[in-house]
C-alpha cells in the first residue's frame, strides 16, 4: 500500500511539474484576459491548498486567510520599499513571516477547539487589519504604494505560478507521504492520536505554519500586482470567505478539491460577469445546496458516484 | 510471577478527583516485566479512569506513575506512548476515515518516522495477521464492525511496540470462541520484556491470563492477590452481585430474601401523597402497557440488541439484569425512544410507537430515569423537577412538587441550588423525583445505584418500594442483582443482546446460571 | 491630556453604547449557547433589522423605536422558515455544516440588500438622534441614552424569558443536555427553532437601534458580527446578563482606548481584548474557573 501511495506521490509530482512547465509558456500564447484569470486562479489555488491542508488534514477550519494575505502584502511592500530587496527574497521572507506569526499565535489559538478556533482566526485577521489602519508607520487607512514599477503581467503570472507550484508540491508532500497519515490521525481524533505517540500540537502547528507561509507568499504576489495596498482590501474578510467557499465547493480534505473549487468559482464569476450584482448571491445558493446534498463538494460528489456505480460489481 | 523483579510499571498512591468526587483513591499497582495484571470491579468502580491515568489521557491529582523506574506522572499522553505505554479504548476509537493499515501506520511513523517502507509493511502484515485482520487491511476502519474494531485497537497499540500494554475491556461482547482467540492473542503478546494490564468484565480472560489481580470498588482497592484466590473470594462476589446480597447473607444463609423483605421504612401514609406522582390505571386495560416483539437495535455497525421480546402489565415491576455491555441501557433507550429499533415491534397499550420521538413517548406516560443521572447543570433543583411536569395545570404541578419533596425531603431543602451541586446520592434522588414529576404510567430506572454507598442505596430502594406498593409500573435496570430481584416481580437477564433467562424474580435469584452470566464459573 | 469633562463624557458614551452593543450581541449569544452555532449571518440580521426600522418609519410614519416589537416579530417570522429548511436538516451533521450554511445566507443577504436597497449608506433620520444631553460636566448623545434604556429593558425581558418561564427552562435544559431533555419530554427541535427565532428577533431590535444611532449599509454586517462576537466571548456564551456585562465592559474599554490612544484605536482595543479573553478564558471573563 505504501508503495502505491509513494508511487502516487511520484506521479502526482510529475504531473504538477509538467503542468507547471507547460503553464510557464502560457504568456506566449494567451492574451491578457486569460493571463489575468490565470493569475487570479493561481493565487486562489495557493490559498485554497493551504486552507485545505489545515481543515482537511488537521481539522483546523480557518476564517483567517486574509490575515496572512495582508501580512504577506505588508511585509513584501516594506522590504521592497525600504530595503530595495529583490522580489523573490522579499517573498521568501514574507512566507517566513507568515509562518512565524502562525507559530506566535498558535499557543493561544490551539487552546480553542472547533468553532472557537474559527472565531479566533477571524478576530486575529481583524486585529491585524485594525493595527495597520491605526499605525501610521504602516501607512494608516490609506495604505502604501509600491515605490518601484510593478512588473508586467507575464512576469506576475510567472510569480503566481511559482507560488502555486510550491504550494502544490508542499501539499503533495503532506498528502502522499507518511506525514498524511499523522495529519489525518490528528484530524480524526486528537486524543487517540496522542495515545499513538503523535504530538498533536506540533502537527497542527506545522500545518498551520505551512498554510500561513503559503498564504503570505500569495498575498505578497497579489500586492505587487496591485501596486498599492490598503488595509480594508488586503485584510478584507472577502479573502477568507472566497478561499473557504472555494475549498468547500471543491471538497474539503480531497486532493483535487481546491483546484476544482477555484476553477468552479472563477468560471462561475466569469459566466455571471454580466450580472455582477447577483454573482455573490448565486455563489451563496450553490454553497447551501452543496453543503446540504454534497458534503464532500463537487469532487466528493463525482468520486462518490463513481464508487456507487462500481459497488454492485464488487459486492 | 516473581515478587522481587523490578516492576516495569509502578503506580503508587494514585488519586484522581473530579471536583468532590474521588474516582480513584490511593491505588497501588506493580507489574514486573513478563507479568499480566488484571483489574476487575463493578461498573463505575474507576477501572477505565485508572487506564486513562496510566496512559496519560488524564492527569492524576496525587501519586506517581513510574515506567521502568522513570517518573512519567507529568508527561502528556503522546510522550508516554513514545516511552512505551500503549493502551486501547474501552469504546474503540479507530481513525474512522483511514484504512486499517493506515491506522497502524500512525503509531509506526510517530515513533519511527524514517523506518524503512518494506520493514514497516512487514511489521504491519504480521500485526494484522496476529489480530486476525489480515483480510481487512485496505478497508476503511469505519467499515469494521465493533468486534473487529476492538481487534484493531489492540493491533494499533501493538504497533507502538509498547513495553506496557493497557487493555481496556477488549473482551466485552465476544462469544466464547472469540474469547479463546483473544486469550491466545494476549498470551502471545506477553513476553519477558512486556508488562500487560487488563481491565476486564469477562472474568474468563482474567482467570486465564492474569497471574495477579486487583479488585476496585468505589475507586478504592478492595483486594489484591493471586487471581485464583481473588475469584474465589466471597467479598468479590458480593461486589459483583450487589450489596443487597451481602446484607441478606449475613443473617440468613438463603440468598433469596423472603417475601416482604423489601425495606420499607417510610410510613404507609406516604402512599396517599404519592398519588400525585402516579398516573391512575387505565379505565379499560386492553393491551399490555408495554410490549416488545423481537426488537433489535444498535448504533451504526454495532448491533446491541438482537431480538428481545417482553410484555409488561400495568402495576408490574420487572428487573432487567445482565453483565456490562449486554445491552441493558440500550433496551432502556429503545423504550424511551432515544434509539429507534431497527427491527421488531414496540407497543405501548397496543399502539405501535417504534420510531416515535422521545418527547412523544414521554407524553404517553413513559418516564426514563437515565443512567448517569443526567441532571441539568444549569438548572436549579426545582427547575430540574419542573422540566418533566409538562402535562398538568399549576395546581397539579404544585401537588406533584410537594409529593416529590415529601418523598425526598432533602430536595426541598436544596430546591434553589444548582442541580449538580448536590452529592451523588442526592442527585440520584433528584433524577428519580424528576422522572416521577411527569406523573408517568411507567418508569424505567437505569442503574440508579451506580457508584453509591449502600446506605444511600437503601434509601433509594425504600422509595422504589413505596412506588411499587402504590402500583406504579417499574422497569429496574440494575447491576445490584440482589436488590433488583428483591423488589421485582419478574426478571429478564440479558446476555449478548438477547434474553438468556427470564421468569419470576425468586426463581431467577436461585438459578445458578445467573452467577455464570456475571462472573462465569468460579471454579 | 483631554479635560475631565470630555473624558467623563467619552466614558459615559462608551458605557451607554456598550448597552446597545449588548442587545446586538444577545441574539448571537443565545443561538450559540443553545445550538452551538456561530451564526455567521448575525451581522446581516442586524442590518436587516436596521432596514426594517428604516422602512417601518417610511411606511407608517411611526417612530421605529416604538415599532421595535413589530420589527422583532417580522424578523422572527423570517427566521423560522430559515431554520426549518436550512438548518434543521443539518442538525446531525456537526456544527461546521450549519455554520457554513449561515455564512452562505450572510453573503446572499448582503447581495440582496445591495439589489433591493442599493449600496448607499443610510441612517434612520430622527431629529432626536443628533441631540446632546447634558448632565453636569457630562454630555452624551440623547440617542445613546434612549438606546441604552431600550437595550437594558429588552435584555431584562429576554433574561426573564430564559430564566423564569417554562420555555426558558426547556431552552436551558436543551442547551445543557439535548438528549436528556428530549427524554424528559422536551421537544428539542421546536425549542431550537424558537430559540433561533428569538435570537434573530433580538438581532432585529438591536439592528434597528444601531440604525437609529449610526449609519449603516449593506456590508455593515461583518463589523457588527465581530463586535457581537467580542461581547459574547467577554460575557460568556448563552449567559444573558453576562452579555449585558460584556457589552458594558467592551463599550467602556473601547472608549477608554479611543480616549488615550486616539479614536482609531477603539476597535483595536476591543479586538485585542476579545482575543485575549478568547485565548485565556474561553468561557467568558465572568465565568468561574473550569472544574
Amino acid at each position: 500500500m505504501i508503495g502505491k501511495a509513494a508511487a502516487g506521490g511520484v506521479v502526482e509530482t510529475a504531473v504538477i511539474l509538467i503542468v507547471a512547465a507547460a503553464l510557464w509558456f502560457a504568456p506566449a500564447f494567451a492574451g491578457d484576459y486569460w493571463l489575468q484569470i490565470g493569475f487570479r486562479a493561481l493565487i486562489y489555488l495557493s490559498l485554497a491548498e493551504g486552507w485545505n491542508l489545515m481543515a482537511g488534514s488537521a481539522g483546523l477550519v480557518s476564517l483567517g486567510a486574509s490575515c496572512f494575505v495582508g501580512l504577506g502584502a505588508y511585509v513584501v511592500f516594506g522590504l521592497l520599499n525600504k530595503l530595495d530587496m529583490p522580489p523573490p527574497l522579499a517573498l521568501a521572507l514574507a512566507a517566513a513571516a507568515g509562518g512565524a506569526l502562525a507559530a506566535f499565535v498558535s499557543p493561544a489559538l490551539f487552546r480553542l477547539r472547533g468553532l472557537y478556533f474559527t472565531v479566533g482566526t477571524l478576530a486575529l485577521a481583524e486585529l491585524l487589519r485594525l493595527t495597520m489602519i491605526n499605525v501610521s508607520l504602516f501607512g494608516g487607512a490609506t495604505g502604501i504604494f509600491l515605490a518601484q514599477d510593478p512588473p508586467d503581467l507575464p512576469a506576475l503570472f510567472h510569480c503566481a505560478l511559482v507560488v502555486a507550484f510550491l504550494a502544490s508540491l508542499a501539499i503533495t508532500f503532506c498528502a502522499r507521504t507518511r506525514a498524511s497519515v499523522i495529519l489525518r490521525a490528528v484530524r480524526d481524533d486528537e486524543d487517540a492520536a496522542a495515545q499513538m505517540g503523535v504530538r498533536p500540537f506540533r502537527v497542527k502547528l506545522a500545518a498551520f505554519a505551512l498554510a500561513s507561509a503559503i498564504s503570505a507568499m500569495a498575498g505578497g504576489v497579489q500586492a505587487i500586482k496591485l501596486g498599492a495596498i490598503e488595509p480594508y482590501g488586503i485584510f478584507g474578510l472577502q479573502w477568507s470567505i472566497d478561499v473557504l467557499s472555494m475549498a468547500i465547493i471543491g471538497g474539503v480534505g480531497l486532493r483535487l478539491g481546491p483546484l476544482v473549487g477555484v476553477i468552479f468559482v472563477i468560471a462561475l464569476g466569469e459566466l455571471l460577469a454580466d450580472y455582477p450584482e447577483a454573482h455573490v448571491a448565486i455563489a451563496g445558493v450553490i454553497l447551501i445546496v452543496l453543503i446540504r446534498f454534497a458534503p464532500r463538494g463537487v469532487v466528493g460528489l463525482v468520486a462518490y458516484q463513481k464508487l456507487a456505480s462500481r459497488r454492485p460489481a464488487t459486492a | 510471577m516473581s515478587e522481587d523483579a523490578r516492576p516495569l510499571l509502578e503506580v503508587s498512591g494514585l488519586v484522581k478527583r473530579y471536583g468532590g468526587l474521588v474516582a480513584i483513591d490511593r491505588v497501588d499497582l506493580k507489574v514486573p516485566p513478563g507479568a499480566i495484571a488484571g483489574v476487575i470491579g463493578p461498573n463505575g468502580a474507576g477501572k477505565s479512569t485508572l487506564i486513562g491515568l496510566i496512559g496519560g489521557a488524564l492527569t492524576p491529582s496525587e501519586g506517581t506513575i513510574r515506567l521502568d523506574g522513570e517518573d512519567v506522572t507529568r508527561l502528556p499522553a503522546s510522550e508516554r506512548a513514545r516511552a512505551g505505554i500503549g493502551r486501547t479504548y474501552q469504546i474503540p476509537r479507530p481513525f474512522l476515515d483511514m484504512t486499517v493499515e493506515e491506522n497502524l501506520e500512525v503509531a509506526q511513523y510517530s515513533i519511527a518516522p524514517f523506518i524503512g517502507a518494506a520493514a514497516a509493511r512487514k511489521e504491519r502484515a504480521a500485526l494484522l495477521e496476529r489480530a486476525g485482520l489480515a483480510d481487512a487491511s485496505s478497508l476503511p476502519a469505519r467499515a469494521l464492525p465493533l468486534l473487529r474494531r476492538k481487534r484493531l485497537e489492540v493491533a494499533r497499540a501493538l504497533a507502538l511496540k509498547p513495553r506496557v500494554l493497557l487493555l481496556d475491556e477488549v473482551g466485552a461482547g465476544l462469544v466464547d470462541s472469540e474469547i479463546s482467540e483473544l486469550i491466545a492473542l494476549i498470551r502471545s503478546i506477553s513476553d519477558h520484556r512486556t508488562a500487560i494490564v487488563i481491565v476486564e468484565h469477562v472474568i474468563r480472560v482474567v482467570r486465564e491470563c492474569c497471574g495477579r489481580s486487583l479488585v476496585l470498588n468505589f475507586g478504592k482497592m478492595l483486594i489484591e492477590g493471586p487471581t485464583s484466590e481473588i475469584l474465589a473470594n466471597d467479598q468479590v462476589a458480593a461486589v459483583y452481585l450487589g450489596t443487597g446480597g451481602a446484607r441478606t447473607r449475613a443473617d440468613d444463609k438463603a440468598a433469596v430474601p423472603p417475601e416482604g423483605a423489601i425495606h420499607v421504612r417510610a410510613p404507609v401514609e406516604a402512599r396517599t401523597t404519592l398519588a400525585a406522582l402516579i398516573a391512575p390505571p387505565a379505565a379499560s386495560a386492553k393491551a399490555p402497557l408495554l410490549e416488545l416483539q423481537n426488537v433489535a437495535a444498535g448504533y451504526g455497525q454495532a448491533r446491541v440488541l438482537r431480538g428481545v421480546s417482553m410484555r409488561l402489565q400495568e402495576g408490574e415491576a420487572i428487573a432487567v439484569l445482565g453483565a456490562n455491555g449486554a445491552g441493558k441501557t440500550t433496551l432502556a433507550r429503545v423504550i424511551a425512544g432515544a434509539v429507534a429499533p431497527t427491527a421488531g415491534a414496540l407497543r405501548i397499550e397496543g399502539r405501535d410507537v417504534a420510531g416515535l420521538a422521545p418527547h412523544r413517548i414521554a407524553a404517553l406516560g413513559v418516564a426514563h430515569c437515565m443512567e448517569g443521572r443526567r441532571i441539568f447543570p444549569t438548572l436549579s433543583v426545582e427547575e430540574n423537577l419542573l422540566v418533566t411536569a409538562r402535562n398538568g395545570d399549576a395546581t397539579q404541578v404544585r401537588e406533584r412538587l410537594q409529593a416529590a419533596y415529601d418523598l425526598f425531603p432533602i430536595l426541598a431543602e436544596r430546591k434553589m441550588q444548582i442541580g449538580t451541586s448536590l452529592s451523588g446520592g442526592q442527585q440520584q434522588m433528584l433524577a428519580i423525583a424528576r422522572a416521577l414529576m411527569a406523573r408517568p404510567r411507567l418508569v424505567i430506572f437505569d442503574e440508579i445505584s451506580l457508584g453509591l454507598a449502600p446506605v444511600i442505596m437503601d434509601k433509594l430502594y425504600d422509595a422504589l418500594a413505596l412506588l411499587k406498593n402504590a402500583r406504579m409500573t417499574l422497569i429496574l435496570i440494575e447491576q445490584d442483582v440482589d436488590r433488583a430481584l428483591a423488589l421485582a416481580d419478574r426478571a429478564y437477564v440479558l446476555e449478548h443482546g438477547v434474553f438468556a433467562l427470564s421468569g419470576a424474580a425468586r426463581e431467577i435469584a436461585k438459578d445458578p446460571r445467573l452467577r455464570h452470566v456475571y462472573i462465569g464459573d468460579a471454579d | 491630556m483631554p479635560d475631565i469633562g470630555v473624558a467623563l463624557s467619552t466614558i459615559a458614551s462608551g458605557v451607554l453604547l456598550g448597552g446597545i452593543l449588548a442587545l446586538t450581541a444577545l441574539g448571537l449569544s443565545i443561538v450559540l449557547g443553545v445550538m452551538r452555532l456561530v451564526n455567521l449571518a448575525h451581522g446581516e440580521f442586524l442590518v436587516l433589522g436596521a432596514y426594517a426600522g428604516l422602512f417601518f418609519l417610511q411606511f407608517t410614519g411611526v417612530d421605529p423605536l416604538l415599532g421595535l416589537p413589530v420589527i422583532a416579530l417580522l424578523l422572527a417570522a423570517f427566521a423560522i422558515p430559515l431554520y426549518r429548511w436550512l438548518l434543521q436538516p443539518l442538525a446531525d451533521r456537526g456544527p461546521e455544516a450549519q455554520m457554513m450554511t449561515m455564512f452562505a445566507v450572510s453573503i446572499i443577504l448582503q447581495n440582496l440588500f445591495v439589489l433591493a436597497f442599493s449600496a448607499d449608506t443610510r441612517s434612520i433620520a430622527r431629529d432626536y438622534a443628533a441631540l446632546p444631553l447634558t448632565l453636569g460636566p457630562i454630555t452624551v448623545p440623547l440617542i445613546y441614552l434612549i438606546g441604552f434604556a431600550i437595550s437594558v429593558i429588552a435584555i431584562l425581558i429576554v433574561n426573564w424569558v430564559v430564566s423564569s418561564t417554562a420555555f426558558g427552562r426547556d431552552l436551558r435544559a436543551s442547551a445543557a443536555d439535548a438528549e436528556a431533555a428530549a427524554t424528559m419530554g422536551v421537544d428539542v427541535k421546536s425549542v431550537r427553532m424558537l430559540t433561533f427565532a428569538l435570537g434573530v428577533a433580538c438581532a432585529g431590535m438591536g439592528g434597528a437601534l444601531i440604525g437609529a444611532a449610526f449609519q449603516f449599509g449593506p456590508s455593515s454586517g461583518g463589523a457588527y458580527l465581530l463586535n457581537s462576537l467580542a461581547v459574547v466571548v467577554l460575557g460568556g456564551l448563552g449567559n444573558v446578563l453576562g452579555t449585558l456585562a460584556g457589552g458594558l465592559v467592551l463599550g467602556a474599554l473601547q472608549s477608554l482606548g479611543g480616549l488615550t490612544l486616539g479614536d482609531g484605536y477603539r476597535d483595536l482595543v476591543g479586538m485585542a481584548l476579545f482575543l485575549a479573553v478568547l485565548a485565556f478564558r474561553p468561557d467568558g471573563f465572568l465565568a468561574r474557573g473550569r472544574p
